[in-house]
């Protein structure tokens, strides 16, 4: 072999050398462009995924909030309903005084509540009272409106005591009028004489009495759709 | 004559030792270039992510936003409905409220 063809093939083998140098690095970029590639895309729809769940967790957040609030408007609609037909019963009561209610005068609705308490009395004390275990001394407080009407008159409370003591089994109920009034739009308060028990039957204590059960009636009347 | 052989042959292995020499340094850059795509690509992604936030969290916001505006129009209509109706039956339903607490019932 001359040496024109040792420097030719030193040449070929080093051109060669080159291709094989070059084209490995073209290879090694075209690969780390394609993982790169193949990384972003799983990434990005790692991403998509990630921040569609976060969407999804937002909408119902609102949407839980949304009805929350519809909840609480209607609620709010309710109890601004029950408020104002409480009001307006309490309004009526004085209309009630002057005309009665459904064909009971107020003197007869006030005979009733002072009835009532004075029962619920003698049954929760075991008709205990002031001087022996068979009698019941019982004092009846008004407002001074309807104790200045003479709503409630001696006569009337010994024709109640009468008809509690027939019906108790022979306890001796009396029943007077306490000059101590109470502050109130109407109704009683009925007390022993020792003061140790009293029922409170003003329209305002019975109102809060029966709140929860008045509010069920107040929604299922005025608000049913029948 | 053998002197002028040698020669040759060295410069021809200097030749083919330059060759290789550049051809390392291509490939070098060629690497880099790479590396600077594969950057800029990253770089890209990460500001497309910026936006698909911003679009994906819009979408449901605004999805959101409608169904909330139905659920508070539903319930406004059924307040209005509730209050039509609590108004027919007012005063029966004060009536029931005196008849408890007038001690009638």
């Amino acid at each position: 072999m001359g040496a024109t063809e040792i420097v030719e093939k030193i040449k070929e083998e080093a051109a060669s050398e080159e291709a094989r140098i070059i084209s490995e690095a073209k290879e090694k970029a075209k690969l780390k462009l394609e993982e790169a590639k193949a990384q972003i895309e799983v990434q990005k729809k790692n991403f998509i995924a990630a921040e569609e769940r976060k969407g999804v967790e937002e909408r119902e957040r609102m949407v839980r909030a949304a009805r929350l609030n519809a909840r609480k408007l209607k609620w709010q609609s309710e109890e601004g309903l029950i408020a104002k037909v409480l009001e307006e019963s309490m309004k009526r009561i004085t209309e009630v005084k002057k005309e009665g209610f459904k064909g009971n005068s107020y003197s007869n609705i006030l005979a009733g509540l002072i009835k009532d308490a004075a029962m619920s009395i003698i049954a929760g004390s075991g008709s205990t009272s002031t001087s022996t275990s068979r009698n019941s001394e019982l004092n009846v407080m008004l407002s001074d409106e309807d104790a200045d009407a003479s709503f409630v008159t001696p006569d009337m409370l010994n024709k109640i005591a009468d008809e509690i003591s027939t019906g108790a089994g022979g306890v001796d109920v009396r029943l007077s009028l306490s000059d101590d009034r109470i502050k109130s739009a109407g109704g009683v308060i009925v007390r022993g004489k020792d003061e140790k028990i009293e029922v409170n039957n003003t329209f305002e204590q019975r109102m809060a009495r029966f709140s929860t059960s008045l509010r069920e009636e107040i929604v299922k009347n005025m608000l049913s759709r029948r | 004559m053998a002197v002028e052989a040698l020669k040759a042959i060295r410069e021809g292995e200097e030749e083919g030792r330059k060759l290789i020499e550049e051809a390392k340094g291509s490939a070098a850059e060629i690497l880099k270039d790479a590396d600077n795509a594969v950057k800029q690509l990253k770089e890209k992604a990460h500001a497309e992510e910026k936006d698909l936030e911003v679009q994906i969290s819009d979408k449901y916001a605004q999805e959101g936003k409608k169904e909330e505006e139905a659920i508070m129009r539903d319930a406004t209509a059924e307040v209005e409905k509730q209050k039509a109706t609590a108004e027919s039956k007012f005063s029966s339903t004060v009536n029931l409220v005196l008849e408890r607490i007038l001690g009638l019932r």
